[in-house]
C-alpha cells in the first residue's frame, strides 16, 4: 500500500527585540532565573500590558516577507489554559483577527522540485516562561524570565508531503527569517519553535484525514525523525485495523519514539475573546510601508539578480544567496574588481569552508578576495598557491601579494630558470619521455606535475608547458 | 434546568474550581437561574449588523523597545509562596505533561 | 495638614464599622513614616485618603477581600496611589470590600460583612462599601474606590457621600486588580462634591502603563457655578419607571425642580436599550473576570492550602478554599459564557448589545442633553442578609449603574435626600471626557439641596 504523508507546520519564532512584548523587561538569553521579570510578566495583581513597537515592526516585516495580506486592523485576544508556566492563566495572542493571513513560501522540495506551501496566518503573541523539570527532587521549577517574549506564529498550510519535505520548508524559512533580521532562529535556544500537524492518507485520496499535532521537536535535528516516527506510528496503525485519534503527540529524542500529552490536560476549550488591556492594533499605511523599506532584498529576488547580473547558472546563484552575509561577501568581492564567476568559485568553495570552521566568520576581507582572485588571474599564482595565501590571509591577515612573496609563492615567469627545472625533470624521466615520443602525448601533464612538484609550485604552468613542449619536440 | 449537573462539572474542571458534591445542586440551580436571566439577551439581532464597541482608545499605542524594566520593591522570594534558588517552586510535573 | 497621629485616631475610632482592613498599629506607623515624607508643595498635602484594598499600594497589603491573597503584598504600587503620594496624600489604610469588587452589599468579603454607619443591620453598599463607609463616618474626607458596575456611585447613594466614576480612560486602571477589564475604573468617593473632584483630578490624567488610559492631560477642576443656566439635563425615562418607589421619585423630583430654579432646561429622552443592561453586565463582567481571576493559582503569590500535592490539587485548593462563593459562581457563569458553543450566543450577543447601549447615550447627547440626571440606586440601603440568597435580587441593586460602565461615561452620585433617615443618591451621567461639566453641576446641585431632608 502506498500511502502519502500530509503535513502543516506551526513556527514559532522569537523576534529579536531588546524588551518583551507587553513589558520593559528585558529578552537577553541566560540571565538567572526570575531576574527579568516585572509585575507585567510576572503576572502579578493589577499589572496590564503595553504593547512593542518594535515587535509589531518586525511581525510586519515577516508578514511582507512571505506575501502575506497585512490587515490595517487586527485584535489582541486570550487564550485562556492553565499552567503553571503561564502567568496570568492565559496568554495574549491573536485569534479570529489576526495580524497577516495568506502569504506563501516557495521552497525547494527533495522530492518534488520547487513546492510553494501556503502561509495561512501570522499572529503575534507573547512567549510562556519555562519549566525546569530536573532541578529540584520533589518539585518543579517554574522561571519566568522567557515570560511575555514577543513571537509570532506562523501557521502553515497542509501542503507538506514528507518529514524531509518539512525539513526542507523550516529551513527555507528559517533561512529567510535570518535574511530579514527579524529573529536570530536559533532552535537550541528557543527562538524557532516548531509544531507540526500529522496526517496520512492512501496515495491517490485528496481528503485529509484526523490529524494529530506533534510537539517538543528541540532540535533542527529531530525534525525529520520525530515526523517519521510519527508518520509510521499512523501508518502501522491503520493497517493493523486501527484508526487515528486527534490529540497531542509529544516527541522523546532520547528514545526518538512518540507519546501522547496526558489526555486529562486536554481540554483544548481556550475560550478565546478579545484581550480587553489591549486597544485594536491598527497599522497606518505609513508604517507598514516603512517596514517594507525596511526589509532588504529578499533570497528569491536576490539569486534572480545574481544568475541575470552575473551570469551564474542557478545553482550557483543559490548557494551564494543562501545567507545574507555570504551574498553581501560576494557582491563586495565583485565590486572590488573580481571577475564574477571565478568571485562565485571562490566564494562557494575556499570562503564557505573557512567560515564553517570558524563559527561563519567570513574571515578574508572582500578586497584581499579580489586581490588573490586578480593574482590567480594574472599568472602571479597557481590555483594551488593561491589557495594558500588564502589560508593564510584568513589566519593571519595582510596583503595578499606580501604574502604570496614572503611565502615564496609568486610564479617563475623566466623562461630560462624554466627550462632548467624542465631540463632536469626531462633528465629524471627518460622512460616517460621515450613513451611521449611514442605518442604518448597525454603525458604531458604529467610532466608539468613533475616541474610544478621541481619547482615547489612556483612555476607558471603554462609557460612550463610550453617550455615542455619545445623541449620534447626538439630532441626528437 | 437549562445547565445541567454535567456542564457544571465541566466548566469548573475548565475553571480548576473544585465542586463539592453536596453544593453542585445549589450551584445548577443558580447557574440555570443566571443564565435564564442573560438568556434574554437572544433579543439582539443576531445578523452581526451591530459592531460591538469596547470603550477606549481606538488604536493601540506602540511601546519603544527599550529595556526600562519597572522595579519590584522587593523580590519574589518576599511574595512567592514557595520560591527556592531562584525558581517558584510548583509540585511536580512530569516532562511530558 | 492634618496631624498623622490625629488622622489614624478619627480612622480607628470608626472600627466598628469593619470598614479598614489596615490594623490600626500597622495604620499608625505608616501614617507617621508618609507624613513625614510627604511633600508639602503637593496640591492634597496632607490629605488622608483611604484605598479600597483592590488598589496596590506599597504601604499595606492587597488582598481585594480574598482568602487567597491573605497577607499578600504588592512590589510595587497603583498609578492612581503613586499620584496620590505625589500629590502629598496620605494613603489611610486599605478598605474593606466585595471580593474582587464582586458584590454589591460589601457583604461578600472573606473579612467581614462592613457596617453601614446609620443602621449597623444594614449595608453601606458595595462593592467599595469600606471606603463610602469610611467617608460618610467621617473617618476621612476622600478615599478611592472602584467601580465595574456602580460599586461606587451605589455605596455613595447607601451611605449618604458623593461617589464619581470617571470616563472609561480617565484614569490609570494600572494596579487596580482587574475584575472586568473593560468596565473597570477607579472611582473617588468624598464628602463633599470638591473633596471627591480634586482627588480625582489628581489621580487622573495619562499613563504609559495602561493602554486603554486615553492620552489626556489630567482633570481640570471647574468652579462652583452661580446657576445651571444653559445647561439641558435629560431625564431617561427608563430610569422612573412606574414602580419606581415613591420616596425616591419624590427625591429625584425634587432635584430636578432645584435644577430647574437653578436655571438648567429639562428634557425627557429615552435610552430603550436600559432593559438589557443588567444581563448584558453580568455576561460581560463575568465573562472577563473568569480571565483575570484565573492567575490565582498559587504558583507565584498568596498563600497555598492543603491539598497542594500535585499540580492539580495546588490550582483546586487554592482557588477553591481562596475563592469565596459570589466569586466562584462568578467565575463558572463567564467560563461557561466564553465556552465553546456558547460564546455567539452570550459573550458575542452581550458586546452588540453593548454597543446599542452606547448608541442610546450618544442619541440623547447628540440631541443637544448636555447630561442625564437618574436615581443612582432604586433604593435606599437594605438590610444584610436580605439579597444574600438571590443573586438576581441583588444584581439588580446595579440597575440604573451598570448602563455609564458599559458605555465607557463619567457617572456620579450625590445625596438628594433620606427616605426614613436612610441616604439616597440622584446620579448625573456625563458625556465622554466631559467630567468638568458633570461636576459643575453637582456643584450647583449640592449647594441647594437639602440632603438630609426627608424626600
Amino acid at each position: 500500500m502506498n500511502w502519502e504523508t500530509v503535513i502543516g507546520l506551526e513556527t514559532h519564532v522569537q523576534l529579536r527585540t531588546k524588551s518583551k512584548m507587553f513589558c520593559g523587561c528585558s529578552t537577553a538569553f541566560g540571565a538567572p532565573p526570575n531576574t527579568q521579570v516585572c509585575p507585567v510578566c510576572l503576572g502579578l495583581p493589577g499589572a496590564l500590558p503595553a504593547a512593542n513597537g518594535a515587535a509589531i515592526g518586525l511581525a510586519v516585516r515577516g508578514a511582507l516577507a512571505l506575501g502575506c495580506t497585512v490587515h490595517p486592523k487586527s485584535i489582541f485576544a486570550r487564550k485562556n489554559y492553565f499552567y503553571p508556566d503561564l502567568p496570568k492563566g492565559y496568554q495574549i495572542s491573536q485569534f479570529d483577527q489576526p495580524l497577516a493571513t495568506s502569504g506563501t513560501l516557495s521552497f525547494v522540495s527533495p522530492e518534488r522540485s520547487v513546492v510553494t506551501a501556503t502561509i495561512v496566518r501570522l499572529h503575534l503573541e507573547e512567549d510562556a516562561g519555562k519549566s525546569i523539570h530536573d532541578r529540584f527532587a520533589k518539585g518543579t521549577g517554574i522561571d519566568l524570565n522567557r515570560s511575555g517574549v514577543p513571537l509570532i506564529e506562523i501557521v502553515g498550510g497542509p501542503d507538506l508531503r514528507s518529514p524531509a519535505e518539512a525539513r526542507a520548508y523550516l529551513q527555507t524559512l528559517k533561512q529567510l527569517l535570518e535574511y530579514i533580521g527579524i529573529s536570530d532562529c536559533d532552535m537550541e535556544k528557543g527562538s524557532l519553535r516548531v509544531d507540526a500537524n500529522v496526517s496520512v492518507r492512501r496515495a491517490g485520496e485528496t481528503a485529509f484525514n484526523t490529524r494529530t499535532e506533534v510537539k517538543n521537536i528541540n532540535s533542527f535535528a529531530y525534525v525529520e525523525k520525530a515526523l517519521t516516527v510519527e508518520r509510521d506510528r499512523q501508518i502501522a496503525l491503520i493497517e493493523s485495523g486501527g484508526t487515528v485519534t486527534q490529540q497531542t503527540m509529544l516527541y522523546d529524542a532520547k528514545e526518538n519514539a512518540v507519546r501522547p500529552q496526558r489526555s486529562k490536560e486536554e481540554s483544548h476549550d481556550y475560550r478565546y475573546f478579545p484581550e480587553p488591556d489591549l486597544p485594536p492594533l491598527v497599522l497606518t499605511a505609513e508604517f507598514v510601508a516603512e517596514q517594507q523599506s525596511a526589509l532588504p532584498e529578499l533570497p528569491a529576488a536576490k539569486r534572480d539578480r545574481f544568475v541575470a547580473a552575473y551570469a551564474l547558472s542557478r545553482e550557483h546563484a543559490t548557494v551564494v544567496t543562501s545567507n545574507r552575509a555570504v551574498a553581501d561577501y560576494y557582491e563586495s568581492v565583485v565590486r572590488a574588481g573580481a571577475e564574477p564567476q571565478a568571485a562565485a568559485n571562490w566564494v562557494m568553495t575556499e570562503a564557505l569552508a573557512d567560515a564553517n570552521d570558524h563559527q561563519e566568520q567570513l574571515r578574508v576581507a572582500p578586497g584581499a578576495l579580489a586581490q588573490v582572485i586578480a593574482l590567480v588571474k594574472g599568472g602571479t599564482l597557481s590555483h594551488q598557491a593561491a589557495k594558500k595565501v588564502f589560508g593564510e590571509v584568513a589566519a593571519k591577515g595582510g596583503e595578499p601579494r606580501n604574502i604570496a612573496e614572503a611565502l615564496g609563492l609568486i610564479q617563475v615567469a623566466d623562461t630560462n630558470v624554466v627550462a632548467g627545472w624542465v631540463t632536469d625533470v626531462l633528465g629524471a624521466h627518460a622512460p616517460e619521455v621515450g613513451r611521449y615520443r611514442n605518442g604518448e602525448t597525454k603525458l604531458m601533464a604529467f610532466f608539468v606535475g613533475q616541474v610544478m612538484r621541481a619547482s615547489k609550485g612556483k612555476a607558471d604552468p603554462k609557460l612550463a608547458q610550453r617550455v615542455l613542449e619545445e623541449k620534447l619536440a626538439a630532441s626528437a | 434546568m437549562s445547565v445541567s449537573r454535567e456542564e457544571v462539572l465541566r466548566i469548573a474542571q475548565l475553571a480548576e474550581l473544585d465542586v463539592q458534591e453536596q453544593a453542585l445542586a445549589d450551584l445548577v440551580a443558580q447557574m440555570s437561574r443566571i443564565i435564564d436571566y442573560v438568556a434574554q439577551l437572544s433579543a439582539v439581532p443576531a445578523n452581526g449588523s451591530v459592531k460591538p464597541v469596547v470603550p477606549g482608545p481606538d488604536a493601540i499605542r506602540f511601546r519603544t523597545d527599550e529595556v526600562t524594566p519597572s522595579q519590584l520593591a522587593f523580590g519574589p522570594e518576599e511574595f512567592a509562596p514557595d520560591f527556592k534558588e531562584g525558581f517558584f517552586v510548583v509540585p511536580k510535573l512530569g516532562q511530558f505533561e | 495638614m492634618s496631624d498623622a497621629k490625629a488622622v489614624a485616631d478619627r480612622l480607628v475610632k470608626a472600627k466598628r464599622l469593619n470598614a479598614l482592613l489596615t490594623p490600626p498599629k500597622d495604620l499608625r506607623k505608616s501614617l507617621n513614616a508618609q507624613a513625614a515624607a510627604a511633600r508639602p508643595t503637593g496640591v492634597l498635602y496632607g490629605m488622608p485618603v483611604a484605598v479600597k484594598d483592590n488598589i496596590c499600594t506599597l504601604e499595606f497589603t492587597t488582598t481585594c477581600g480574598s482568602r487567597i491573597l491573605e497577607g499578600y503584598r504588592s512590589p510595587y504600587e497603583a498609578t492612581a496611589v503613586a499620584k496620590l503620594k505625589a500629590a502629598g496624600a496620605l494613603i489611610a489604610g486599605k478598605t474593606n470590600c466585595d471580593e474582587f469588587a464582586m458584590g454589591s452589599s460589601t457583604e461578600h468579603s472573606a473579612y467581614g460583612r462592613v457596617l453601614h454607619p446609620l443602621d449597623k443591620a444594614r449595608v453601606p453598599g458595595g462593592s467599595s462599601g469600606g471606603s463610602a463607609a469610611l467617608v460618610a463616618a467621617g473617618a476621612v474626607p476622600a478615599a478611592l474606590g472602584s467601580e465595574t458596575g456602580g460599586s461606587v456611585r451605589q455605596p455613595a447613594s447607601f451611605c449618604g457621600v458623593v461617589g464619581i466614576k470617571p470616563t472609561y480612560g480617565r484614569v490609570s486602571r494600572y494596579g487596580l486588580v482587574a475584575f472586568g477589564s473593560s468596565l473597570d475604573q477607579i472611582g473617588v468617593f468624598g464628602r463633599s462634591v470638591h473633596d471627591a473632584a480634586r482627588v480625582l483630578s489628581v489621580i487622573s490624567g495619562r499613563d504609559p502603563r495602561d493602554s486603554t488610559c486615553e492620552d489626556r492631560d489630567s482633570l481640570r477642576l471647574p468652579t462652583v457655578p452661580e446657576s445651571l443656566q444653559g445647561f439641558v439635563i435629560g431625564l431617561p425615562r427608563e430610569y422612573f419607571p412606574p414602580e419606581l418607589d415613591p420616596a425616591v421619585r419624590r427625591a429625584c423630583d425634587r432635584a430636578i425642580r432645584l435644577m430647574k430654579e437653578l436655571g438648567a432646561a429639562v428634557r425627557e429622552v429615552s435610552l430603550p436599550h436600559t432593559p438589557y443592561a443588567v444581563p448584558t453586565y453580568y455576561v460581560i463582567a463575568p465573562a472577563e473576570a473568569s480571565s483575570n481571576l484565573a492567575r490565582y493559582d498559587g504558583v507565584r503569590y498568596g498563600p497555598r492550602f492543603n491539598g497542594a500535592v500535585d499540580l492539580r490539587g495546588l490550582y483546586r485548593s487554592t482557588r477553591g478554599q481562596g475563592f469565596g462563593p459570589e466569586v466562584r459562581r462568578r467565575i463558572l457563569v463567564g467560563t461557561y459564557v466564553l465556552s465553546a458553543g456558547y460564546y455567539d450566543a452570550y459573550y458575542k450577543r452581550a458586546q452588540q448589545m453593548r454597543a446599542l447601549i452606547a448608541q442610546d447615550f450618544r442619541n440623547a447627547f447628540d440631541r443637544g442633553v448636555d447630561l442625564l440626571f437618574t436615581p443612582t440606586v432604586p433604593s435606599p440601603a437594605f438590610k444584610a442578609g436580605e439579597k444574600l440568597g438571590d443573586p438576581i435580587a441583588m444584581y439588580m441593586s446595579d440597575i440604573f449603574t451598570v448602563t455609564a460602565n458599559l458605555a465607557g461615561l463619567p457617572a456620579m452620585s450625590l445625596p438628594i435626600g433620606r427616605i426614613k433617615g436612610l441616604p439616597i443618591g440622584g446620579q448625573l451621567i456625563g458625556q465622554a471626557f466631559l467630567e468638568d461639566e458633570m461636576i459643575e453641576a453637582a456643584y450647583a446641585l449640592e449647594r441647594v439641596v437639602p440632603e438630609t431632608d426627608e424626600a
